[in-house]
């Protein structure tokens, strides 16, 4: 369906339609579908600690079957879209500009990744539009207006990821963030939003669970990890474990070990990078 | 003196001839070559021709005090010794035997008689062990004729299918075989062996390491083993060699065919070779080569066996890269002045490294290397040489309260060479294992979904994809399995260690 999708048009996202400053209309390639969506929205230039949150989150609201809805931006951004095609899920990037002009430029490689997902890039600009700086907070309430929850992972107090939020709380929609240090620039502004009555989110089942209140059951229930997969996820804790620990802890033959971490990892459940088992 | 035993040379009217077959050692391909010897003429010269080296040159003044030390009259008169063809270069001392024969057989002292002679002889006639004894063998055995070599040669070349050995302790010896008189002496079995490989019971806890280097024994696979220093990668790859099954008589005898032409003795029953070079060894020392003499280099000398390249980040990038091709294909073919060989190289390539440069990444001691540094360190080593590692293992810091032993090597070797015959089949190690042979093999559907699972979940390549499957396919060997199933392909999934 890709091409323009005017407003009135049956296809176009009712939730956005509903907006008392929705667009005219979107340039759209790819498929626009199961909306609204999650948002993970944060800072260009967040921390290492944001960008593994983002990733992760991205990961683990596409791996249970919502869209995840993102900017397509550097740092908190791309991390969450790259997590969205890691989990093989469905996401849709807003861009500033025209369809044909990606900022940054090198993530046109997620962009496609993105189309062939199963999901969408759209704009409300035609293609030649240069991503000019004043475009970006508009875009931003195309972010939110398509979503019904809108998660803030890192933003620092003046940045575009708080526009978002406050423009998302306009729209009447959810607004989770993530917790962080409080002497930490980029965290001030979800430590702001959490003060403010955002959701804090703890975790990845936190995360499922306080969805799961907002947008219904997850439309994909996580692929259970076998008979073994729930002792063994809780051996390998958050912090992660290596395979030898495992193997000393798990009480399990190590051939029938290594398939059980084998089969949780096809899953998703777990990654192993480097002999390090660490919970996806 | 022995000599008088002969009849004494008649006169010498227009020149006489004789002539004896040795062989050289091209490579491991062995070359008939013919020592022909004329005498004619009255000037007292003795000369050599035929594309010889400096080494064989002196050999006419040992093969001169050979002769007349035996016993025998040195003919007088010109004498030529021509070593034929000549366009293979010879080399080193090994022909002295050989040429004597010849001028004794064109002297008359010794009828002429096919045989095939290789040695280096002493001042006073004794037979030392030469280079490139194995090609003799060879050869005397393709045409079916007499080998006579130096006694301490002799029970390595014995293992050649056919072939007749005379060992010969000294030159009046070798000319008895070749008159056809006197008892063949009994070979002398070679010194007995130990396998002085340390046992795998030594090894507290690593028990997936363990597990990974019995999957790379039975399977073949190289292994890229990375951890701290001090956590026991070298002497996991040490006891690698004692759960590898046995060389075949095949394999053995190439494997002393590659010794042999690098002039090294090697006992038939020293097992797999362990090879482990040095990250300063210069690359003819790696892949082979050489001045005039082309002699196998670690690559070849590991054939059928191990090389263990320790430090593999340490050495040279193009060192590794001249290795890849020989590692791929088995074999690798050197030249040098208008002269080749082709020397084999199917090794098994086991390396470790540290996962950075100051080694403590992933330990709970931190380390305090940058990202770039370490991503510069893993840069080391180029991405297709990695791609060659089927098995990846990370090896930890010991716990050293870990008191768990595992199977002694006895036990994990009758599991490996079960699994070894299964391949054995298949006619191919399974780390050879082509794409198309791969898609033949019996796999069950659950298998074939998970790996359809992971395939889609991440990016893996198409290499990633076969690795895994290679490793599915020994991890289904070793559990006595015919077709692979769901939980091997799990297994194999859990060695995906990415460095």
């Amino acid at each position: 369906m890709s091409g323009y999708i005017d407003r009135n048009d049956p296809r176009f996202p009712a939730d956005l339609a509903a907006l008392s400053g929705s667009p005219d209309g979107l340039y759209v390639e790819g498929v626009l579908s199961d909306l609204p969506g999650v948002a993970v929205v944060g800072s260009r230039r967040a921390s290492r600690y944001g960008l593994g949150i983002a990733r992760t989150f991205g990961a683990t609201v596409a791996g249970a079957g919502w869209t995840v809805v993102s900017g397509l931006a550097r740092g908190v951004d791309g991390a969450a879209h790259r997590g969205t095609l890691e989990a093989c899920g469905r996401g849709i990037g807003v861009l500033a500009g025209g369809l044909d002009r990606f900022y940054p430029a090198e993530h046109r490689e997620l962009a496609t990744g993105l189309v062939s997902g199963g999901g969408a890039i759209v704009s409300e600009h035609p293609a030649g539009t240069p991503p000019e700086p004043w475009r970006f907070p508009q875009r931003n309430r195309i972010i939110s207006g398509l979503s019904k929850v809108v998660i803030v992972v890192e933003a620092a107090p003046d940045s575009g990821a708080l526009i978002t939020a406050r423009l998302a709380l306009e729209q009447d929609r959810e607004v989770f963030a993530v917790p962080g240090d409080i002497d930490r620039q980029t965290a001030t502004g979800c430590n702001l939003l959490i003060r403010d009555g955002a959701w804090p989110v703890l975790g990845t089942a936190d995360l499922i669970e306080a969805l799961s209140v907002v947008m219904g059951p997850p439309p994909k229930q996580r692929a259970t990890a076998g008979a073994t997969g729930g002792p063994l996820l809780d051996l390998v804790g958050p912090a992660g474990r290596e395979v030898e620990e495992l193997a000393d802890l798990a009480g399990l033959p190590v051939p029938a070990l290594l398939a059980a971490l084998g089969r949780l990892e096809a899953e998703g459940a777990v990654l192993i990078e480097e002999g390090v088992v660490r919970l996806a | 003196m022995v000599g008088r035993e002969f009849v004494r040379g008649p006169p010498y009217v227009g020149g006489v001839f004789g002539s004896i077959t040795s062989a050289a050692l091209l490579g491991v391909e062995a070359r008939a070559l013919s020592v022909e010897a004329h005498i004619g003429g009255a000037k007292e010269v003795f000369s050599l021709v035929g594309l010889p080296d400096s080494a064989v040159r002196e050999a006419r003044d040992r093969v001169k005090a050979a002769v007349v030390c035996s016993g025998f009259d040195f003919p007088t008169g010109r004498v030529t010794v021509n070593l034929a063809p000549a366009d293979i270069p010879k080399v080193g001392s090994a022909y002295d035997l050989p040429i004597a024969l010849s001028v004794l057989t064109a002297a008359r002292h010794l009828p002429a008689r096919p045989v095939v002679a290789l040695g280096e002889l002493a001042l006073d006639g004794r037979v030392r062990p030469a280079r490139g004894a194995m090609g003799a063998g060879l050869v005397a055995a393709r045409l079916g004729v007499p080998c006579l070599v130096a006694c301490s040669d002799a029970a390595e070349v014995a293992a050649v299918p056919g072939a007749d050995i005379f060992p010969v302790a000294d030159l009046a010896e070798a000319a008895r075989v070749v008159a056809g008189i006197g008892e063949r002496s009994a070979i002398s079995p070679p010194h007995p062996v130990v396998h002085g490989y340390p046992d795998l019971a030594d090894i507290r806890g690593h028990r997936v390491a363990r597990r990974g280097l019995e999957i790379a024994a039975a399977g073949g696979h190289h292994l890229l083993m990375f951890g701290p220093p001090g956590s026991g990668k070298t002497m996991l790859a040490r006891r690698l060699m004692g759960i590898l099954p046995e060389l075949d008589d095949r394999e053995a005898i190439e494997v002393s065919c590659v010794w042999s032409a690098a002039g090294l003795s090697r006992s038939a029953l020293a097992g797999r070779p362990f090879r482990s070079p040095h990250h300063t060894a210069s690359l003819v020392a790696l892949v082979g080569g050489g001045n005039g003499v082309l002699v196998p280099g670690e690559v070849s000398l590991a054939h059928h066996g191990v090389l263990f390249l320790d430090e593999l980040g340490e050495f040279p990038g193009r060192h590794l890269d001249a290795l890849r091709q020989p590692i791929e294909e088995g074999e690798l073919v050197v030249s040098r002045k208008g002269v080749s060989a082709r020397f084999p190289s199917s090794v098994q390539l086991v390396a470790a490294t540290n996962p950075c440069p100051c080694g403590y990444r992933g330990e709970r001691a931190a380390c305090r290397c940058s990202s770039q540094a370490v991503e510069k360190y893993r840069r080391r080593i180029s991405g297709p040489l990695l791609d060659r590692f089927d098995l990846r293992l990370r090896v930890g810091k010991l716990d050293p309260g870990a008191i768990s032993t595992g199977e002694t090597t006895e036990l994990v070797r009758r599991r490996v060479w079960a699994a070894a015959a299964r391949f054995q089949e298949r006619g191919c190690l399974n780390r050879d294992l082509a794409p198309p042979m791969l898609d033949a093999l019996p796999w069950t559907g659950a298998a074939r979904e998970l790996l359809q699972r992971r395939l889609v979940s991440s990016g893996l390549s198409q290499r990633g994809y076969d690795r895994i499957r290679r490793v599915s396919r020994t991890i289904a060997d070793l559990g006595g399995e015919d077709s692979v199933a769901e939980e091997h392909v799990a297994e194999a999934l859990s060695f995906r260690v990415d460095w």
